[in-house]
């Protein structure tokens, strides 16, 4: 089996998230591979659909939660297009896990503050997952997530459960226009909702992932507030095709993202050229 | 001592190994519609061999890097899928005519195709391919190897190298591959006391030279400075992205992954040749794309192959064979772009 050969995996169940978004939970055909497989928050895959070709996503669930991952995609070309056409018990390809991660082991002991627009809650659930199954290992754990309307919103399920729970806050907002006459959260951009948790910096991680506006007034926000840049930690979602540093597709100057990243801190990005 | 081996000795070599099955590439004479030209092409005679011919237009890469190489087949029946795996061993391949430039490029690429991941197509292509070089009799004013490190006789990615010595050439093995093929042809290649005349590629070699001088470690530390400078948009105003320099390049690697149909239930994932010119390239779904205009994409072009790749694989991304030049339709000039940023290296020298 060739580097290239993605393992075959089932569609077990589908969630619609959005209008054009969807969760997909699968589980590898291979009852070896199914063992064995094993990867960190932050990483990612490439997903196929026979056929049709090959796209990129992170790996929506937590590594602790075994025998299936998750992905979730919002429908925008041939491939995303070609996954909302399937249905439960079809066939995918998954090639992966990819890439490095998020430093779960270091941010132990510590505050977690998690930051997130649109789908990008997609790769920060995973971090979120991952630390509420080991929540007595962390301190003191924020979400804040923002979405362009209430529709808008992915995990709503998870958010309802998340904003119920005692040992984690939940901050939430639709940007102005939004909202609808039953939404209880704010109605702001998400740097202006950051503002407002005001989240303190000491003795914290953040972890924050979004559309490229998000990103790039998120992170100076959270430096005045007094993070250290080497404690912001992102995603970079360059456009990728192989995953292994082979196709030459996903460079940030001399940086790989697909074997560099995608995870990168916000000093790291300092360091590179604006080519995300 | 020297080993000769004359051209009547070498064609007979290359009709033994065509008996034995092996693939014989070689640079020959085309003719299309009224234009002359050499490609490197699967022969089935020696006589085909074109070793003294211009620089074949499109370069060695694909023997080892097809224009597109099946991933794997697959079948669909309703929702199930089953994989038919592709092979990654190749049959044996003899190269005969390899300009130095060409064979070089495959040693520079073996780096990306090997760090972590190993490509085991590129590396099956590699495996099962012996490459004879030529030391190049003539050149134009596109070339530029010694610019970049090489030169008509470099022996870099090369099994043998071939000096052509009158009606004769000299042999020089280069790697174990080399001696094998040596082994199996010893009474063809006799030892010669004939004192060497010299360099006998010296006056291509002074003519190349005189293409482009450039410091390349300068230049490298010019670029990684200024990834923002007036140059790229100016130099870039011409290109229109077509990404043909990179489909003649011996070193352009990138591919694309796409999903082929062969028939109702039935297709194959291949990957196919890429280019980093045209603006798709890089276009996110959202339609945000990274690399806003031409200039930010030449930009790449230029730092992928005199800094990034140097700085990542220790090794220039370019063996200065000329072919982006000679293809451009804009006239875009390598050899003056890099005249141009060396320029600027060397005045920004002491104040980097
Ligand atoms: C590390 C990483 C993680 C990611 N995680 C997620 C995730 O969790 N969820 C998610 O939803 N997304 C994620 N993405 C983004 C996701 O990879 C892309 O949205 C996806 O690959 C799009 O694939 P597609 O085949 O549907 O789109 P494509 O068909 O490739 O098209 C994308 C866009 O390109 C343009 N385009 C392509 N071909 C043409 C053409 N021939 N002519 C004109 N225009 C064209 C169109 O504008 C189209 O909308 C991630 C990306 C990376 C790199
Ligand atoms: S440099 Fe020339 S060949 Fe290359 S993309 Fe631009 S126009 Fe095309
Ligand atoms: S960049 Fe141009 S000169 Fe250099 S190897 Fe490629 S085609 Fe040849
Ligand atoms: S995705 Fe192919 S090199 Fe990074």
């Amino acid at each position: 089996m060739n580097l290239y050969q993605p393992n075959l995996v089932r569609i077990d169940e589908i969630i619609e998230e959005t209008a054009d978004t969807r969760t997909l939970k699968l589980s590898f055909q291979d009852p070896e591979i199914a063992e064995g497989f094993d990867f960190k928050a932050g990483q990612f895959g490439e997903y196929s659909v026979f056929g049709a070709g090959e796209c990129t996503f992170c790996i929506a669930s937590s590594p602790t939660r075994k025998g299936y991952i998750e992905a979730s995609f919002k429908s925008v070309g041939k491939v995303t297009q070609a996954m909302r056409r399937l249905n439960v018990g079809d066939t995918m390809g998954f090639r992966g896990p990819y890439g490095n991660h998020f430093p779960i082991d270091e941010m132990k002991g510590k505050n977690v503050v998690f930051i997130a627009g649109g789908i990008g809650l997609a790769p920060v659930r995973c971090v979120i997952w991952n630390t509420l199954d080991l929540r007595d290992q962390f301190k003191d754990l924020t979400i804040i997530y923002g979405a362009r309307s209430v529709s808008d919103l992915v995990y709503k399920r998870e958010l309802q459960e998340w904003g119920n729970r005692s040992d984690v806050k939940l901050y939430q907002c639709v940007d102005p226009g939004g909202e609808t006459p039953d939404w209880t959260g704010d109605v702001c951009f998400v740097p202006a909702l950051v503002e407002k948790a005001a989240p303190a910096p000491q003795d914290s991680y953040a972890v924050v992932c979004g559309p490229p506006i998000v990103i790039s007034l998120t992170l100076p926000l959270l430096e005045k507030m007094g993070f250290a840049p080497e404690r912001i930690y992102t995603t970079l979602e360059n456009r990728m095709k192989c995953g292994l540093g082979k196709c030459g597709r996903c460079n940030v100057g001399p940086v790989y993202v697909c074997k560099d990243g995608p995870v990168f801190t916000s000093a790291q990005l300092k360091t590179l050229p604006p080519e995300y | 001592m020297r080993r000769m081996l004359s051209r009547t000795d070498l064609d007979a070599l290359v009709r033994d190994l065509l008996g034995a099955g092996t693939r014989v590439i070689a640079p020959v004479r085309r003719k299309v519609q009224g234009r002359e030209f050499v490609e490197y092409a699967p022969v089935q005679n020696p006589e085909e061999i074109a070793l003294d011919g211009s620089q074949p237009v499109r370069p060695l890469k694909q023997v080892v890097f097809p224009p597109t190489e099946t991933l794997f087949n697959y079948k669909q029946d309703k929702g199930l899928v089953q994989i038919q795996e592709a092979p990654t061993t190749f049959s044996d391949t003899l190269v005969i005519g390899a300009r130095p430039c060409d064979a070089a490029a495959l040693e520079i690429v073996d780096r990306v195709m090997d760090w972590d991941y190993h490509d085991e197509f590129w590396f099956g292509h590699r495996q099962a391919t012996t490459v004879v070089a030529v030391a190049c009799t003539d050149s134009d004013e596109s070339c530029f190897c010694t610019a970049v490190g090489l030169s008509p006789e470099s022996t870099r990615g090369a099994d043998w190298l071939l000096i052509p010595a009158g009606s004769s050439f000299e042999v020089r093995v280069v790697t174990p591959k080399g001696e094998a093929l040596l082994e199996s042809n010893k009474s063809r290649c006799p030892e010669s006391d004939v004192p060497e005349a010299g360099k006998a590629s010296s006056a291509v070699e002074e003519k190349v030279r005189a293409n482009l001088a450039m410091n390349p470690a300068k230049l490298q530390e010019w670029l990684g400075a200024h990834f923002e400078h007036p140059l790229w948009q100016k130099i870039a105003l011409r290109c229109h992205g077509c990404g043909a320099c990179a489909f003649v390049c011996p070193t352009c690697h990138c591919f694309d992954i796409v999903d082929e149909l062969e028939g109702v239930g039935r297709g194959a994932r291949r990957r196919n040749w890429d280019a980093c010119q045209p603006a798709l390239f890089t276009l996110h779904g959202s339609g945000h794309n990274p690399r806003k205009d031409q200039s930010a994409r030449f930009r790449q072009r230029v730092m992928h192959k005199f800094s990034i790749y140097p700085s990542r694989f220790g090794e220039i991304l370019c063996t200065g064979c000329g072919r982006c030049i000679r293809v451009c339709a804009a006239g875009m000039d390598l050899i003056a772009i890099l005249a141009e940023i060396g320029q600027n290296a060397e005045e920004a020298g002491s104040t980097l």
